[in-house]
């Protein structure tokens, strides 16, 4: 598998470099095809989309449209957790637009402060968001598991395809698999192994690889080996990889910017950053790999949840079933590269769709439990 | 920091006045309830890290973990503090004593870096000497591919030194200015070389000089939170911030946050110590100047040296951001990195309600201390200075922990981001406010009281026209430093509420240098401003 995804993914790493850069004009003058010169804002399907080759002359989403949806009125505070590119942002601005009595108040930070945050402010009584939108399933879970989740309507939950994507408190609205991203110059795709729980035994890996194990999705993926592998075999993986040698970075952008600049020959990171890498700079020498049926091919999710004491339930939750929009998952699927979880929306050019991808059988709310994960990270000496 | 410490350090020199042993009860009280009010965070702290539990306190304290970030949080204030005399003090002293050619230049030159702020500083030179930064470009086609990497340890000390150092050049330079030349001359014609003099004479008379600086050095690298979380080197503030939006890390952010109080004070009492032993042995009394040291065949040297500092601290990061400047801003980066005018509007709103309810906060407690000597008004005005010892990210944390706890309705709104700028910037109004009601004749409200004026009526037709020019510079001072306020404000602003600080740290958290030139350009210019109120104010003699 990894050969043919491999290939497709260099394919696609290449096309999205140069239909990004084609698409910075779209992009800046938000919205690219409305228009709000005549009061009324004007949109369609290309005012979500990311332009260039790619995206050009795909079909147009299915599922759920906007213009099906009851419109958004009222004031909703939203919780963002981890949409650091502010890509999540473009998003609500075009909501905004699309509804000019529609006042979102957003408040970014990493997802786990804010799941925090939002269990304290539960449990004191003081709830400010309506929505947490999540880029981590895990912290969707913590507040769920902590009792400050509403319980989502079937109308919304019915319109994400997999049960792999949703439980009763919180839906995914886009996914995102953990990569091996590498240096092609450093590298070839070959001296990387189909199972990651051998990386550390890759002599040709020791002492050039890095990770950013402060960062959320890290600890996710730590928690899903620690659930899958089990606690003794984390522990020796981890222990492995700090005697092999490997850098640390605060976060998984700069892990794959640093794969990217020859400072380590591979990493451990979601994989849109990767992309975002090469976003910026096209002629970057960085690849993805993935491994199989393990931690290292989890899928993640973005996903939402209303948080209990809003004040205005149905809102939030409109709000939620427009994160599902054909629009908006168009929008997901163009522009931040995730996986649409709406059956109806294709992902983009030479991703590997998310059966080809692999992943394990997990619950994701199970990545809620970090703290052993954390124990075990201090433990070993990695945190 | 920086300016609270320098004002703390200005206001050591202020003279005592005369003073009545009554207090009026209502000043008292008002007083009184300011002092409270600052130094409740602490308690909230207290109360936070309480919460703890004694057996998982101690595991987390005695953890690799938390000794790590001890040693390094210690570490890095010992390089700093040692590296800032390194360069403070032959600077002071090639600008004060010797025939140093463009002193009056170099002089300014050697103080200016405290108009950066540290952390734009440290991004700048992230953005110069990182892996794949202007100096990585620029040695690529000579077949450099690789530089050491500028973060941690070595980054963060460096950035530190170069924008801390002017602490330790200014009260060694006053100390230099100060100091009686005729006792030089008196070694030199009793058979004393001219570094046998320096270290026997001169020496020995700028030591206190050199401690003052080195401590205020300390401190301000203590409780700097940007220039680590941008050289990703693992100190006390940084790792508070990080544990903080960790999953499971608060218990730890609030045994961090205690320590780094711990760490403070101890320095806070070394200096208050040797402030009050040494008091006035730095302030210039109109000695006479020394002569002049011919530098001779050391003039290429010494030039060098100085020239090679201002390069470091102000020609690279001024050529950074004006090169940022030019940069086009990537289309792609999205709306949501827009500059918007309205972060400078932000700015200066809070800072403006920071800048008024400091000076109505310090001018009931300046006035009692000005005016009484009485152990309830030392606890009063030593408590107000609370500010010092609770660096941003501590005052953010407890904030936050305070907030959502107890005060729902302050909490996430600008009230509560005030309320912690005036915990930490109160000292610096109270500075400026009590040395202007010292200078104050009380003869003079004697007078309007015979007048037949009610203590009010006196204080307001009397008094505050006296001390207005020092109250307005207080007010000036506060509103600059809060302007450039980075942690705390991080953390406690409204939700949809940026500033120029949370801009130019939200542009370079996903790397988009560019946007960030023109704010931080900016922010430069007001600590420039802020510096000028300093030196305006204390008439530094920059001869």
């Amino acid at each position: 598998m990894s050969e043919r995804s491999g290939f497709g993914r260099r394919r696609f790493l290449g096309t999205t470099g140069a239909a990004l850069l084609g698409g910075v004009a779209g992009c800046s003058n938000l919205p690219g095809t409305g228009s709000d010169t005549g009061g009324e804002f004007t949109w369609d399907t290309a005012t979500f989309r990311g332009s260039g080759p790619i995206v050009s002359g795909r079909p147009a989403p299915g599922g759920t449209s906007i213009r099906d949806l009851p419109a958004l009125e009222g004031a909703l505070t939203l919780y963002l957790g981890g949409g650091e590119g502010g890509l999540y942002v473009d998003l609500l601005n075009i909501l905004r637009k699309i509804y000019p009595d529609l006042t979102l108040n957003v408040r970014t930070d990493s997802s786990s402060s804010h799941a925090q945050t939002i269990v304290q402010e539960f449990e004191a009584q003081s709830t400010k968001a309506d929505v947490f939108l999540s880029i981590d399933a895990g912290s969707l879970g913590y507040v769920a598991d902590n009792g400050a989740a509403r319980n989502l309507s079937s109308d919304v939950r019915s319109m994400v395809a997999r049960d792999h994507f949703k439980t009763n408190n919180w839906v995914g609205v886009e996914g995102r698999a953990r990569t091996i991203p590498f240096n092609t110059n450093s590298i070839a795709a070959s001296d990387l192994p189909q199972d990651v729980m051998s990386i550390p035994d890759q002599p040709s890996l020791a002492s050039t690889m890095g990770w950013a194990p402060t960062y959320g999705a890290f600890q996710a993926f730590i928690t899903a080996m620690r659930i899958t592998a089990g606690e003794d075999a984390t522990r020796q993986w981890l222990s492995d990889m700090l005697d092999a040698g490997v850098s640390r970075y605060p976060d998984e952008f700069l892990v794959s910017n640093a794969v990217a600049d020859g400072e380590v020959a591979a990493g451990f990171a979601n994989h849109y950053y990767a992309l975002r890498v090469q976003n910026a700079r096209p002629d970057a020498p960085i690849d993805l790999a993935f491994t199989s049926n393990d931690a290292g091919a989890l899928v993640n999710v973005s996903g939402a949840e209303v948080i209990k004491g809003t004040k205005n339930p149905d809102l939030a939750e409109n709000f939620v079933r427009h994160l599902l929009s054909s629009e908006a998952q168009e929008f997901f699927a163009t522009r931040t590269f995730g996986y649409p979880m709406v059956s109806d929306v294709a992902p983009v050019g030479g991703l590997p769709t998310i059966d080809e991808l692999d992943p394990p059988e997990f619950d994701l709310t199970k990545l809620a439990n970090v703290s052993p994960t954390l124990d075990l990270m201090r433990d070993v000496g990695v945190l | 920091m920086a300016n609270d410490t320098l004002e703390q350090l200005a206001e050591q020199t202020t003279a005592g006045a005369e003073s009545d042993s009554r207090l009026p009860v209502g000043l008292t009280l008002l007083a009184a309830s300011v002092a409270v009010l600052v130094v409740l965070p602490l308690l909230w702290l207290l109360d936070r890290a309480s919460m703890v539990g004694v057996q998982r306190a101690l595991t987390l304290l005695t953890s690799t973990d938390n000794l790590g970030v001890l040693v390094n949080s210690v570490g890095l204030v010992a390089a700093v503090t040692l590296g800032g005399v390194l360069l403070g003090v032959p600077l002071a002293v090639l600008t004060v004593q010797t025939d140093l050619p463009f002193r009056r230049f170099w002089t300014i030159a050697s103080a200016l870096p405290l108009v950066v702020p540290s952390y734009i500083g440290a991004f700048s030179y992230v953005s110069a000497f990182g892996p794949r930064g202007e100096l990585a470009d620029l040695l690529a086609p000579l077949g450099v591919d690789r530089i050491p990497s500028i973060y941690g340890f070595h980054g963060a000390a460096l950035v530190l030194v170069l924008y801390t150092y002017p602490y330790v050049f200014l009260t060694t330079r006053a100390a230099l200015l100060s100091f009686d030349a005729t006792l030089v001359e008196a070694a030199r014609t009793l058979n004393h070389s001219r570094w046998q003099a320096f270290r026997r004479i001169t020496l020995p008379q700028i030591t206190p000089g050199i401690t003052a600086g080195a401590l205020l050095v300390a401190l301000y690298t203590l409780s700097d939170f940007g220039t680590p979380a941008i050289m990703q080197f693992e100190v006390f503030t940084q790792q508070i911030y990080v544990n903080y939006r960790a999953f499971g890390g608060r218990d730890l952010a609030a045994l961090f946050s205690l320590q780094l109080v711990a760490v403070t004070l101890v320095i806070l009492a070394v200096e208050s110590r040797i402030g009050a032993s040494q008091r006035g042995a730095y302030v210039s009394r109109g000695a006479r100047r020394p002569g002049e040291i011919e530098l001779g065949r050391w003039k290429g040297p010494a030039l060098l040296f100085a020239a090679t500092v201002t390069v470091f601290c102000l020609v690279v990061p001024l050529a950074v951001l004006l090169l940022w400047l030019t940069w086009e801003n990537p289309g792609y980066a999205s709306g949501a990195l827009a500059f918007s005018w309205e972060y400078g509007w932000n700015s200066v709103l809070v800072s403006a309600a920071a800048a008024i309810v400091c000076i109505l906060g310090a001018l009931p407690v300046a006035y009692l201390s000005a005016r009484s000597e009485s152990w309830l008004a030392t606890i009063i005005d030593r408590a107000t200075y609370v500010g010092y010892a609770a660096p941003g990210v501590v005052v953010g944390f407890s904030l936050l922990y305070f907030g959502v706890t107890y005060a729902p309705i302050l909490y996430q709104t600008t009230l509560i981001l005030v309320f912690a700028y005036v915990v930490r910037f109160l000292p610096q109004a109270l500075g400026t406010a009590r040395s202007s009601l010292l200078q104050v004749d009380p003869k003079l409200v004697e007078a309007a009281r015979t007048l037949g004026h009610r203590p009010t009526t006196a204080f307001r037709k009397v008094v505050l026209p006296l001390i207005m020019p020092g109250v307005a510079a207080g007010a000036a001072l506060v509103f600059l430093t809060t302007m450039k306020e980075l942690p705390a404000t991080l953390m406690l602003r409204p939700t949809g509420f940026d500033t120029f600080v949370t801009y130019i740290w939200r542009v370079r958290g996903s790397g988009h240098y560019g946007r960030a030139a023109f704010p931080a350009l900016v922010l430069v210019v007001i600590s420039g401003l802020s510096m000028l109120v300093i030196l305006a104010r204390e008439r530094y003699d920059v001869g």
